[in-house]
C-alpha cells in the first residue's frame, strides 16, 4: 500500500491539486502546520476553526484544510474569529491570512486582538506583495521591490509586524522563513499546545514566487539559501542596532503566558454576576 | 376613533439647569399614577446656555403621538427657552415661568421667583425640582409620586416642597 | 406582562435580551448607545458576551464569526456606523448567518446632526451593499414596537437565516413610553444538518433556509462569501452555480414577503385622504388622521412596520380610494419612491420632508396640508 503524506489527513483531498502558482510556498505552509499537528498527534480537526480573510494565503483554510473554516472578508478575519471564540471559547480558532489582509485592510483587528491578548492563533504568510491581485505594493513590501503600483521601486517604509505586535500584550510573537521549515513547525506546536492561551502570532516570510522571487532575481534553486543567508536571529540584535534593509529578523520576538482575554472576561462575568443590578 | 383626552406640559430652560432630568421625573412620576405618557427632549442641547426643552404628552388611553405643538401647560426656567418655543410657533393654555429669568414684559399666567427662593434656602443647582414642585401645587402631577422618585436625596425633597409652597402662597 | 416606562434604545436591549441574545459586540455611537450600555450591564451576568470592539466593522464580523458559533448575535449603531457595517452585512446575506443589525437613525449625510433624528437610512438599509441582495428591515414607532419588533427581527433571522435590519430614530431611541414586557418569549431555533450529507448552503425549496451546522458540530463547514455551491465548495467561474445561489438567497426572501412583510391600516375603508409612514412619524400621522376624523374630514393611513421586502397592495388599495395620499418623511423623501410606483396611476401623492435639528413632523403641519391638497 502507498504510504500516505502525513497532511493528507487534514486535507480535502478532492479540491487537490491547490490552485497556487507552481512554486507558490503557501504549501510549506500546509506542510509546517501539517507537521505540527501530526506530531502532536491530532488525529481529526474537530473543534478547530479556521478563519481567513481574502488572498492567496487565505486560501490554505480554505478549501484545502479539512475542518470548519470560515473564509471572510478581507482584512475581517480577526475580527470574525473573534466573535467565534468568544462565543465559543472551546473552539481552537486559528487565523491564516496575507500581509495585505492582517498588516495592511485588517491591521486595526489584529493590534487589537493582540492588545486584548485574544485567545487565537494567527498565522501571516507574508509573501511582501498583494498576490491575488496581481502584487502590488503591500505594507510589508522591501523598499527598491518593483511592484505593479511600484514600478520604479517601492520607496515607502515598510511595517515590521513583530516589532509592533511585540509592544501589545500578546503572548507569543515569532518569525520564520520558509527556509526554516523545522523551526516554522515548532513554534506552531509551541503556540497551538504548549501556550494555549492569549494571542500568538507566527509571520511566514514566504516570497511570492510569481510577483516576488523572480524580479528579487531569487532562483528556485537557491532561494532557500537566499532567504537563511539574509535572515538574522533577534537575539542577535541589540537595541539600535541597524538592520540591514534586506535582512529578514527571525526568531522568537516574545513569548509570554499571561491569562489571555477569554479568562478575563469569565473573571469578569463572575464579577458581574455578584453584583445584583440597580 | 375614541376622542382622547391627552394632555401636554412642556418643561424648558436652559441647558445646566437640568431641565431633560426634570422632564424625565414628572414623566415617571405620571407613569406611577397609571397614566401613559410620552416624554421626549431636545436631546443633545445640553451645552451650556442653549435653550433645552422637554415635553410630554399623557393619557388615559395609549399615546396616539409625542409630538405636538400644543400645550395644556408650559413651565419655563429661562428667556432663551422661551424664545426657542415662540420659534417653533407653539401653542399653549397656560404659562408658568422664572420671574426674574424671564423678562417682566411677558404675559404669564404664573410668575416665581424660583431662583431666588433657590438661592435664600441653599438650594443652588435644585431649581428643576423646585419647578416640579410648583406643577404638583397646581395638582399637575402627584406630590407623593414625585416625593418617592425622589426620596434618595434630602435636598431635592425640600426642593420640591418649596415648590408646592410657592403655589400656595398665590 | 409587566408594564414599564421606558425609552426605545431601552425597550431595544430589552426585547433583545428576551429574544434570547447573548451576544453583543458594538462601537459607540450616538443616538444608539444606551443599548449598547443597557447589553453591556446585563450580558456578562447573564452568561452572555458582550464586547466593545474597535470599530463597526469588527463589529459586524464579530456577529457573523458568534452566529455561525451558535450564539444570537445583535449589535446597534447610527448612520455612520451602519455604513461601516455594509460590507459585512453583504457578507451575511450571501453566507446566510442570522444576526440583527439596530440602526438608530440620526441626520446625515456623514456625521451631519449626531443628536438629531432622521429618516434618511432607508434606502442604505435595502440596497447599501453591492451585488444583488435583498434582507428584512423592520421599522418600529415606538418603545413598544422597539421590543416587539427587534423580537421579531431575531425570529425572522432564525426562522430564514439572514440578516435583519432594525430601523429606528433618535426620537423613538431617546423617547420615553409605557411598554408591556413579554413574560417569556420563545424563539425558534435555527434548523441544524442531521448529517453532513445535507448541504447548508442548498435547499430545494428557495421559501425553507438551508440547515446551518455550527462551528465544531463535526460537519466541516465551509463558509465563504465566494459563489459556493450547496456544500460552500467556492465557484467563482460558472454562471450556474452564481444564479442559482443569488436568486435562492433572494427568493428565500421575497416568497416569504407575507410573512414578512407588516403594517397597519387604520381608517382606510371610507378615507378621502390617505397617508403612508414609518417609525416616529407615523405617530404623527396618526394623531392627524385623528384631528381630521374630528373635524369631519374622512382620513385613513398606512403605517409600515416592515420596510423591506415591501408589499404595495395595501397601498394600491388605499390609492384606489382616497383623492391623494401624503408620505411624510423626515429626510428629503425616500419611502415615496415606494409610494410613487405603486399608485401614481391612482391618485396624487405629496411628500412632505423635513429633516435636521430635532424638529419632528408635527400632526398640524399634516392635517394643514390634507386641507390644502382637499380643497385644489
Ligand atoms: C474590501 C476589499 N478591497 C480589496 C479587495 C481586493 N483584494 C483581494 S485580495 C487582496 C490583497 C491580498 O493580499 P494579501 O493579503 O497579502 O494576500 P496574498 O494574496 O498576497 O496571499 C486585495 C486587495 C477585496 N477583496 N476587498
Ligand atoms: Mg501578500
Amino acid at each position: 500500500m502507498k504510504k500516505r503524506h502525513f497532511s493528507q489527513k487534514y486535507l480535502r483531498i478532492e479540491t487537490l491539486p491547490t490552485l497556487f502558482c507552481p512554486g507558490c510556498f503557501n504549501g510549506v505552509v500546509i506542510n509546517a502546520l501539517s507537521k505540527a499537528l501530526e506530531e502532536e498527534g491530532v488525529a481529526s480537526l474537530r473543534g478547530y476553526v479556521f478563519v481567513s480573510g481574502i488572498g492567496c494565503s487565505s486560501w490554505i483554510p480554505s478549501p484545502y484544510i479539512l475542518a470548519d473554516s470560515l473564509h471572510v472578508l478581507h482584512g475581517r478575519a480577526v475580527a470574525v474569529a473573534m466573535g467565534v471564540k468568544l462565543a465559543n471559547p472551546k473552539l481552537e480558532v486559528i487565523v491564516i491570512g496575507g500581509d495585505g489582509d492582517l498588516a495592511s485592510i485588517g491591521i486595526s483587528h489584529l493590534i487589537h486582538a493582540a492588545r486584548r491578548n485574544l485567545d487565537i492563533v494567527v498565522i501571516m504568510v507574508n509573501n511582501l506583495v498583494y498576490g491575488m491581485t496581481r502584487g502590488q505594493q503591500s505594507p510589508t513590501t522591501p523598499r527598491g521591490l518593483e511592484t505593479t503600483t511600484t514600478p520604479y521601486g517601492s520607496f515607502e517604509y515598510p511595517i515590521d509586524m513583530c516589532r509592533v505586535l511585540r509592544e501589545t500584550n500578546a503572548n507569543y510573537v515569532a518569525r520564520w522563513t520558509i527556509a526554516h521549515f523545522f523551526q516554522l513547525k515548532d513554534s506552531i506546536r509551541e503556540a497551538l499546545f504548549r501556550l494555549r492561551r492569549g494571542f500568538r502570532y507566527i509571520e511566514v516570510v514566504a516570497p511570492c514566487t510569481t510577483y516576488v522571487a523572480r524580479r528579487l532575481g531569487l532562483k528556485p534553486s537557491s532561494i532557500l539559501r537566499d532567504l537563511l543567508k539574509n535572515s538574522k536571529r533577534v537575539e542577535e540584535i541589540r537595541r539600535g542596532d541597524t538592520i540591514g534593509e534586506d535582512s529578514i529578523v527571525v526568531g522568537i520576538f516574545k513569548s509570554e503566558d499571561k491569562p489571555g482575554y477569554i479568562e478575563l472576561y469569565q473573571d469578569y462575568s463572575m464579577r458581574a454576576r455578584g453584583v445584583q443590578s440597580g | 376613533m375614541a376622542r382622547h383626552d391627552e394632555k401636554s406640559i412642556l418643561l424648558g430652560g436652559i441647558g445646566g439647569q437640568g431641565i431633560v432630568y426634570a422632564t424625565t421625573l414628572l414623566a415617571k412620576a405620571l407613569f406611577a399614577e397609571g397614566y401613559y405618557v410620552a416624554q421626549l427632549q431636545s436631546y443633545g442641547a445640553e451645552v451650556r446656555g442653549g435653550a433645552v426643552i422637554g415635553w410630554i404628552v399623557y393619557s388615559t388611553q395609549p399615546i396616539v403621538s409625542p409630538f405636538t405643538d400644543v400645550f395644556d401647560t408650559v413651565l419655563v426656567l429661562h428667556q432663551k427657552a422661551l424664545e426657542e418655543i415662540e420659534k417653533k410657533k407653539f401653542t399653549y393654555t397656560r404659562l408658568i415661568v422664572e420671574n426674574d429669568l424671564v423678562s417682566s414684559t411677558i404675559e404669564a399666567d404664573y410668575r416665581y421667583p424660583i431662583h431666588r427662593v433657590a438661592k435664600k434656602l441653599g438650594l443652588e443647582g435644585n431649581e428643576n425640582i423646585i419647578a416640579l414642585g410648583i406643577l404638583a401645587g397646581h395638582g399637575i402631577v402627584s406630590r407623593e409620586e414625585l416625593r418617592k422618585l425622589l426620596e434618595s436625596n434630602k435636598k431635592n425633597i425640600r426642593a420640591l416642597e418649596e415648590g408646592v409652597k410657592l403655589v400656595a402662597r398665590d | 406582562m409587566n408594564r414599564v416606562f421606558i425609552t426605545g434604545n431601552e425597550a431595544v436591549a430589552y426585547g433583545a435580551l428576551a429574544a434570547g441574545c447573548n451576544f453583543y459586540a458594538g462601537y459607540p455611537i450616538t443616538p444608539s448607545s444606551e443599548i449598547m450600555h443597557l447589553m453591556a450591564r446585563e450580558l456578562p451576568r447573564r452568561g452572555g458576551v458582550f464586547v466593545q470592539v474597535e470599530d463597526e466593522i469588527a463589529a459586524i464580523n464579530a456577529l457573523i464569526g458568534a452566529s455561525w458559533a451558535g450564539s444570537r448575535a445583535m449589535t446597534a449603531t447610527s448612520g455612520p456606523g451602519f455604513s461601516l457595517m455594509q460590507e459585512g452585512l453583504g457578507y451575511a446575506v450571501m453566507t446566510e448567518t442570522p444576526l440583527v443589525v439596530v440602526d438608530v437613525m440620526r441626520a446625515g449625510p456623514a456625521t451631519g446632526q449626531a443628536t438629531k433624528p432622521a429618516q434618511g437610512d432607508l434606502m442604505q438599509a435595502r440596497w447599501g451593499r453591492h451585488g444583488d441582495q435583498v434582507l428584512p428591515v423592520l421599522a418600529p414607532s415606538s418603545p413598544q414596537e422597539c421590543y416587539d419588533l427587534v423580537i421579531r427581527a431575531f425570529t425572522i433571522a432564525e426562522e430564514l437565516r439572514t440578516p435583519v435590519v432594525v430601523l429606528s430614530d433618535e426620537f423613538i431611541g431617546h423617547g420615553r413610553e409605557v411598554v408591556e414586557l413579554a413574560g417569556e418569549v420563545r424563539i425558534p431555533s435555527r434548523r441544524r444538518p442531521r448529517s453532513a450529507r445535507e448541504p447548508p448552503f442548498y435547499s430545494e425549496d428557495p421559501r425553507v433556509p438551508p440547515p446551518m451546522p455550527r462551528l465544531g458540530d463535526g460537519f466541516n463547514v465551509l463558509v465563504t462569501g465566494s459563489t459556493h455551491d450547496g456544500f460552500g465548495y467556492r465557484d467563482t467561474r460558472s454562471f450556474d452555480t452564481h444564479y442559482k445561489l443569488v436568486k435562492r438567497i433572494w427568493d428565500k426572501i421575497w416568497l416569504n414577503r407575507d410573512t414578512i412583510f407588516d403594517y397597519e391600516a387604520v381608517g382606510i375603508d371610507d378615507a378621502i385622504i390617505g397617508f403612508v409612514a414609518y417609525g416616529s412619524t407615523a405617530r404623527s400621522v396618526a394623531k392627524s388622521v385623528e384631528i381630521l376624523r374630528r373635524e369631519g374630514i374622512r382620513a385613513g393611513y398606512i403605517k409600515l412596520k416592515t420596510l423591506w421586502p415591501i408589499d404595495t397592495k395595501p397601498i394600491e388599495v388605499l390609492a384606489e380610494r382616497v383623492e391623494a395620499i401624503i408620505v411624510p418623511e423626515l429626510s428629503l423623501g425616500q419611502l415615496v419612491f415606494d409610494i410613487e410606483r405603486a399608485a401614481k396611476n391612482y391618485t396624487k401623492i405629496y411628500s412632505f420632508n423635513k429633516v435636521g435639528g430635532g424638529e419632528p413632523i408635527y400632526p398640524r403641519e399634516l392635517v394643514e396640508l390634507a386641507r390644502k391638497v382637499l380643497s385644489r
